[in-house]
C-alpha cells in the first residue's frame, strides 16, 4: 500500500515495530533510536536521518530502513527494518605456532564479540599478509572462512589459515654499469637486503619489497656521497630461483664523477664568509658530496651538532634560511653558491608551561633557560630541556618545546613547553640480611614537597607538592643498631637565586657485636646525634655546570662500655665539629637516570678547627705517653690519653669523585670513573681519628654509615673487605662501564652494564701506590622504577686476593638498592 | 542490612526505589551506587531522563565534580528535550568551575570552565543562574590573570628585568581590565628602572628613558598610586642618572 507523505509534514509517533532482530530485543532497538511514542516527527526530514546516522555510528547493523506501516490522521506508524551485523565467537588460527597466535589476535582485535563485517575482513587479511610480508614471506597466503555459530543466534566462527610458504632470501645481488666502485661495496651500502652468507647469524638475508626501496635510495646517497652526483638506477629485476630464492639484478648508471668549485656565501651580514667557510669544512677541489654539504648546513638528526643553520639559530636568526644553489658547472667541477636569508633577529616574547599538574609554577619558571625579551636561541631550549629532566619532576622523554606564533614581522616568538609530571615521591620499605643480622628500613622522600602546605588540609593528596623542596624521613634498624634520619632542602632559598639551603639530623644507635652469642649486647653501646646545615650554589664562572657547596655539621659520639681496636676510650664521648667546601661540576645528561654524555665530578674538602694549634697541650708528650702505656699493656691510661685526643675530633679529608660519560654508538655508554679520597691529622702527634674513614669493597651502599665512615663500592669483593677493620686513611678508584638501555620508559628504566673496575686502600702514605690494585671485572642489570628508585644486580669477579688470603676472590653477587651512581 | 541485600539483587526497580529514596533523604554516596549500578540499563526508557539527571547530582553532591561536569554534560547531549536541561548545563559549568586548580599550576580545566561558563551565558541569557554564573566566569578570569601576573612578577624577583618588562607588556596588553592593572604597571616600570641603573653604559639613556615612559603611564593612569612613595623617589634617581648621561 503507497502512502502518500507530505512535505516536511508533521506527526505524532504512534509506533515503531522492529523486523530483523536475531540478538537484540526490540525494546534495545527502539532504546538506540531515541525515538518515544507520542513525540513529535517531521517526515521526511532530519529527525529520521539523524536516527539513521546514529543507528550506523554504534556498528552494530548491516542494513537500517525505516518504512511507514500507517498513518491515522496526524499519527504515524513505522516500521525499522535491520539487519544485525554477525558477533564473532570462536576464532581458529592454523599455520603458525602456537605462542605467536595471541599476539596476532591482539593486533587484530580478534575476540569474541567483534562484529564481523567485509571490510574487517578485507583489513585482517591484508594486515596478516603485509606483516608476514615484511618477515620475509612474499608468498605468504592467507584464507579466512566464516561459518555461522550454530549455538549462537547472529553469531560466527572464524577459522584463519595462514600459509606462509618458505622464507624467500636473496642468492645474489648483481650490478651492471658500476665501473668506478665495487659490487661489493655497494652490496654493503645496501642496508636491509642482504645475500646469504654462511655463517652470518646477525643479520639474516631476507627481501622486503619496502626496505629494497629504502636501500635503493641509500644507494643512491652512496654514490652522490662519492662525488657521482648523476649516478641513477636505471632499474631493477627480481628472478625467482627453484630453491625458493631470488636473485636481485641492479642496472645503474654511474655518471662521471664532480668535485667541489668554488663557494661563494650571499646575504651574510653577521657572519663573514671566512668563518662561514671554517663551519662548512669544505675546500675546492674536494670530492662532491651532496649528503656532506647538507649536513654541514643543516642537520635535522643533530640538533646541537656544530653547523651554518645552528649558528644562525643559536643566536636569534629563527627566521633565517639558508639554501645551497650550484651556479655553474664546469667540466667535472660544480661552484656553489650559499644564499642566506638572515631575516631579522627574533626574540622569545611568551614563554608557557603546560601539564604542570602538581609543580608550581615558580619552581619551572625559574628553572628556564629561555625568557621573554631574550634573544631566540635554540641551543637555550635544547638546555632548557635537560634542565627541566634534571628536575626529576618530570617524564625526560615527554618534555615537548613548542615554538608558536613565530612573527616575522615584530621579530618574536612564543616557546610552550609541555610536561607530563611524573611520580616524584619514592618509599622504600626493605627488609634483608646484611652486618650480620636482618635489617628492616622504612623510607619516605619526597623530592616535589612544599612545606609552606604543611598545615593546608586541602593540600593531602596525599602530601603537600609543588614547591620543589625535598624531605625524607628513614628509620632503619636492626639487632645491632637503629637509625633515625630526617632531612630537608629548598633548591631556592629566597626565591631569588638558586642557593640550595639544607638541613639533616641523624641519631644512630649502635650495639656492640658479641662475637660468643652472635647476638647484639644491648648495655655496650654507641650513639650518634648529628646535624647538618647546608648551602650550594650554582656558579656562573668558570660556566654554569658549576656549584659551589658550604656546610657546617656537628656530630655528638657518645660510648658506654664500646671498647673496639680503635675506641679505648669505652666510656667515654667525643664530638665532631667540621666545614665542608665542595666544588662540583654537572652536565650529564639528558636523562639523569642513563646520561648519554656530559660528565660529572665533585672535589670536597672537610675540615676541622685546628684545635691542636690553640689549646696549648704537649701533644708530643702525649703521643710518647701513649706509647709507653702500649708497652705496659696499660688499658686505662691509653683510653685516659685517647680520650683528651679525641674530645673534640681534629681533621681533614680530600675527596675527588669524576665520572665521564661517552656515546659510543647508538644508545651505548662508556662511563669512566675516578676516585680518590684522603683522611689526614694537623698534627701527627695527635694522630689520625677513628672516625670518617674509608671502607673499600662490595656495594657501596651507604647503610652503615654510623661513625662517619664512607663506604666506597668495589664490586668483585665482598663488603668492606679492602680495608682493616677499622677503616683505610686513603684510597683510589678507577672504574669503565659500559652501559646499554633496554628500556627507557617513564614507567621503568631498565639497563645492563659490563664494567671492569680497580681500587685499594691504604693505611698511610708510605703504603700508598695507586698501582697497586684490587681488580674486578663483571656484569649486572639496573632497573629504575619512579616508585621504587634503583634497583640493581651486579655479579663480580675479583681477580686478586683480599687482605689475610692469596687466592683470588672469585665471583661475589651484589644487590643494588637506591643508589644512582 | 537492606541497602547491602539490595546492592547485591539483580532488581533494578527495587534499586531504582531504595536510590531515589536515599536520593530524596540526601545520602548521595548510597543513591550514587544504585544508580551507578542502573543507570546503563535505563539508558533510552522513558525513566532514563530522572535517573541520570539524579546520578549525575549525586556525583556533584558527593564532590566528585570531575565525573559529576562530565554526567550533566551527557545527560544535556542525551536529553535536549528535557526541562532539566538548563540546570545541567549549569551544573555542569558549575563542577567544572569547581574542579578548576589553584592558580599556580596547569590551567587547562580553568579554560574548559570559562568556555564552558561563557557558552551557557550566551544560551541562557535570561537564566536566574546569570549572576553566579557571571560571577564564576568573573572568577577564574581573575585567577588566570593572577597567574600570569605573578610568573611577569617572578622575573622580577629572579633579577631577569628585561623578561619582566616583557612579561608584564603582555599581561597588560592580554588583560587591559585586570585587578592587578595597577600592580602590573608598578612592577612594569620597577623592572624598567632596575635594568636601566644597572645597565651598560652605552644603553643607558635608553632604558632610562624607556622607565620613565613607564612611569608617566603609572601616574597617567593611577594618580593616587598606593606606590606613589617609592616611583617618584625612583623617577628622582632616573632624572638624577639622565643628567649626567646627558651632560657627559
Amino acid at each position: 500500500q503507497e502512502i502518500a507523505l507530505g512535505n516536511n509534514q508533521k506527526y505524532i509517533l504512534g509506533g515503531i515495530e522492529v523486523t530483523g532482530i536475531k540478538s537484540y530485543s526490540e525494546q534495545a532497538v527502539i532504546a538506540y533510536t531515541e525515538l518515544r511514542i507520542g513525540q513529535e516527527i517531521t517526515l521526511p526530514g532530519e529527525d529520521i536521518s539523524r536516527v539513521i546516522n546514529k543507528l550506523w555510528g554504534l556498528g552494530l547493523f548491516s542494513d537500517i530502513n525505516f518504512y511507514v506501516t500507517n498513518i491515522e490522521g496526524n499519527t504515524v506508524y513505522l516500521e525499522l527494518n535491520i539487519q544485525e551485523v554477525p558477533s564473532l565467537n570462536n576464532v581458529k588460527v592454523q599455520g603458525i605456532k602456537q605462542k605467536k597466535i595471541e599476539p596476532i589476535l591482539k593486533d587484530t582485535e580478534l575476540k569474541k564479540g567483534k562484529k564481523v563485517t567485509e571490510s574487517f575482513l578485507t583489513n585482517t587479511k591484508n594486515y596478516l599478509i603485509n606483516k608476514y610480508k615484511k618477515e620475509g614471506y612474499l608468498n605468504t597466503k592467507v584464507h579466512i572462512i566464516t561459518t555461522p555459530d550454530t549455538t549462537e543466534s547472529s553469531a560466527v566462527n572464524m577459522l584463519v589459515n595462514i600459509d606462509l610458504g618458505e622464507k624467500v632470501k636473496v642468492q645474489n645481488i648483481g650490478f651492471t654499469g658500476n665501473d668506478a666502485i665495487s659490487a661489493k661495496k655497494l652490496r654493503k651500502a645496501l642496508k636491509n637486503t642482504k645475500k646469504i652468507v654462511p655463517g652470518r647469524f646477525w643479520k639474516k638475508s631476507k627481501y622486503i619489497s619496502e626496505d629494497f626501496k629504502e636501500d635503493l635510495v641509500s644507494l643512491i646517497d652512496y654514490y652522490k656521497e662519492n662525488g657521482y652526483r648523476d649516478a641513477r638506477i636505471i632499474e631493477d629485476t627480481l628472478a625467482y630461483n627453484n630453491d625458493n630464492t631470488i636473485d636481485i639484478k641492479i642496472k645503474l648508471e654511474e655518471g662521471n664523477k664532480y668535485y667541489f668549485g668554488d663557494i661563494r656565501y650571499i646575504g651574510n651580514t653577521v657572519y663573514s664568509d671566512r668563518l662561514l667557510g671554517q663551519l662548512l669544512g669544505i675546500k675546492k677541489g674536494d670530492t662532491y658530496n651532496g649528503v656532506l654539504l647538507k649536513k654541514r648546513i643543516d642537520d635535522p638528526s643533530k640538533p646541537d651538532g656544530e653547523n651554518i643553520a645552528n649558528l644562525y639559530q643559536n643566536n636569534g636568526y629563527l627566521f633565517s634560511q639558508i639554501n645551497p644553489v650550484e651556479v655553474s658547472a664546469i667540466n667535472d667541477t660544480i661552484n656553489f653558491e650559499i644564499r642566506i636569508l638572515e631575516g631579522k633577529p627574533a626574540y622569545f616574547n611568551k614563554i608557557s608551561v603546560t601539564g604542570n599538574e602538581k609543580t608550581n609554577d615558580h619552581v619551572i619558571y625559574r628553572e628556564l633557560r629561555t625568557k621573554p625579551g631574550q634573544l631566540y636561541s635554540k641551543e637555550n631550549i635544547i638546555r632548557t630541556i635537560r634542565e627541566l629532566s634534571q628536575m626529576q619532576f618530570f617524564d625526560p622523554e615527554q618534555i615537548v618545546p613548542k615554538v608558536e606564533n613565530p612573527d616575522p614581522n615584530s621579530g618574536t616568538v612564543d616557546i610552550k613547553y609541555e610536561l607530563a609530571e611524573k611520580g616524584s615521591s619514592q618509599i622504600e620499605l626493605q627488609g634483608g640480611y646484611g652486618g650480620g643480622g636482618f635489617i628492616g628500613t622504612l623510607g619516605l622522600s619526597f623530592n616535589n614537597f612544599a612545606i609552606k602546605d604543611l598545615f593546608n588540609k586541602k593540600a593531602y593528596k596525599p602530601v603537600p607538592m609543588g614547591d620543589g623542596q625535598s624531605l625524607a624521613l628513614r628509620l632503619q634498624a636492626s639487632r645491632f643498631f637503629q637509625t633515625y634520619s630526617f632531612s630537608f632542602a629548598e633548591p631556592w632559598m629566597g626565591g631569588k637565586e638558586p642557593v640550595q639551603f639544607s638541613v639533616s639530623l641523624s641519631h644512630t644507635k649502635q650495639f656492640l657485636y658479641d662475637y660468643l652469642t652472635g647476638n647484639a649486647d644491648k648495655d655496650r653501646r654507641f650513639n650518634i646525634s648529628g646535624i647538618t646545615v647546608g648551602i650550594a650554589k650554582r656558579l656562573r664562572v668558570p660556566d654554569d655546570y658549576f656549584s659551589l657547596s658550604q656546610a657546617v655539621s656537628y656530630q655528638h659520639y657518645n660510648l658506654k662500655n664500646y671498647n673496639t681496636a680503635l675506641f679505648t676510650f669505652g666510656d667515654g664521648f667525643s664530638n665532631s665539629l667540621a666545614y665542608t667546601i665542595a666544588l662540583s661540576r654537572n652536565s650529564s645528561g639528558p636523562n639523569p637516570i642513563y646520561p648519554l654524555g656530559g660528565n660529572d665530578f665533585t672535589i670536597t674538602a672537610k675540615l676541622s678547627p685546628p684545635y691542636s694549634l690553640l689549646d696549648n697541650t704537649d701533644y708530643k708528650g702525649l703521643a710518647e705517653e701513649r706509647k709507653d702505656a702500649v708497652e705496659n699493656n696499660d688499658t686505662d691510661k691509653i683510653a685516659q690519653i685517647d680520650q683528651q685526643r679525641f674530645k673534640w675530633l681534629e681533621y681533614y679529608k680530600v675527596k675527588f669523585k669524576g665520572n665521564w660519560y661517552t656515546n659510543l654508538v647508538d644508545k651505548l655508554v662508556l662511563k669512566t670513573g675516578v676516585e680518590l679520597g684522603y683522611l689526614g691529622a694537623y698534627n701527627n702527634h695527635r694522630g689520625v681519628i677513628p672516625f670518617e674513614r674509608f671502607f673499600v669493597g662490595g656495594d657501596g651502599l651507604g647503610n652503615y654509615t654510623l661513625d662517619g665512615r664512607e663506604n666506597i663500592q668495589l664490586r668483585g669483593y665482598p663488603n668492606q673487605s679492602l680495608s682493616d677493620n677499622d677503616g683505610s686513611i686513603i684510597y683510589n678508584k678507577f672504574s669503565m662501564e659500559l652501559r646499554y638501555p633496554l628500556t627507557l620508559k617513564q614507567t621503568a628504566s631498565i639497563y645492563g652494564l659490563a664494567f671492569l673496575e680497580g681500587g685499594g686502600a691504604y693505611n698511610n702514605f708510605k703504603n700508598y701506590n695507586p698501582f697497586e690494585l684490587q681488580r674486578s671485572a663483571g656484569l649486572g642489570l639496573r632497573i629504575f622504577m619512579p616508585a621504587f628508585g634503583l634497583l640493581g644486580i651486579d655479579f663480580g669477579y675479583g681477580f686478586d686476593p683480599i687482605p689475610g688470603s692469596t687466592q683470588p676472590n672469585g665471583w661475589e653477587t651484589h644487590f643494588i638498592i637506591g643508589q644512582q651512581f | 542490612n537492606e541497602y547491602q541485600k539490595v546492592l547485591k539483587s539483580e532488581d533494578a526497580k527495587l534499586k531504582y526505589d531504595l536510590a531515589e529514596k536515599f536520593y530524596n533523604e540526601g545520602d548521595f554516596r548510597r543513591a550514587n551506587r544504585l544508580f551507578e549500578q542502573i543507570a546503563p540499563q535505563y539508558i533510552g526508557k522513558p525513566q532514563g531522563e530522572r535517573i541520570i539527571f539524579m546520578y549525575a547530582n549525586s556525583f556533584y553532591q558527593i564532590r566528585d565534580y570531575y565525573t559529576g561536569g562530565y554526567q550533566f554534560e551527557r545527560f544535556a547531549k542525551s536529553y535536549p528535550r528535557s526541562e532539566k536541561v538548563e540546570e545541567a548545563a549549569f551544573l555542569a559549568a558549575k563542577c567544572l568551575y569547581l574542579s578548576s586548580p589553584k592558580y599556580s599550576i596547569d590551567q587547562t580545566e580553568t579554560h574548559k570552565a570559562i568556555e564552558k561558563l561563557q557558552l551557557y551565558i550566551n544560551q541562557y541569557p535570561t537564566s536566574e543562574n546569570l549572576p553566579e554564573a557571571n560571577k564564576m566566569a568573573q572568577e577564574l578570569s581573575e585567577k588566570l590573570q593572577r597567574k600570569e601576573y605573578e610568573i611577569a612578577k617572578q622575573y622580577n624577583t629572579t633579577r631577569n628585568y628585561e623578561s619582566s618588562v616583557t612579561s608584564f607588556n603582555n599581561f597588560l596588553l592580554d588583560f587591559p581590565g585586570s585587578i592587578y592593572r595597577e600592580d602590573a604597571m608598578f612592577y612594569r616600570f620597577d623592572s624598567a628602572y632596575r635594568l636601566a641603573i644597572n645597565s651598560v653604559s652605552y644603553k643607558i639613556e635608553e632604558r632610562l628613558l624607556e622607565a620613565e615612559g613607564h612611569y608617566n603611564n603609572l601616574k597617567k593612569y593611577y594618580p593616587q598610586t598606593k606606590y606613589a612613595d617609592k616611583a617618584d623617589a625612583m623617577k628622582a634617581e632616573i632624572e638624577e642618572q639622565l643628567k649626567t648621561v646627558t651632560s657627559k
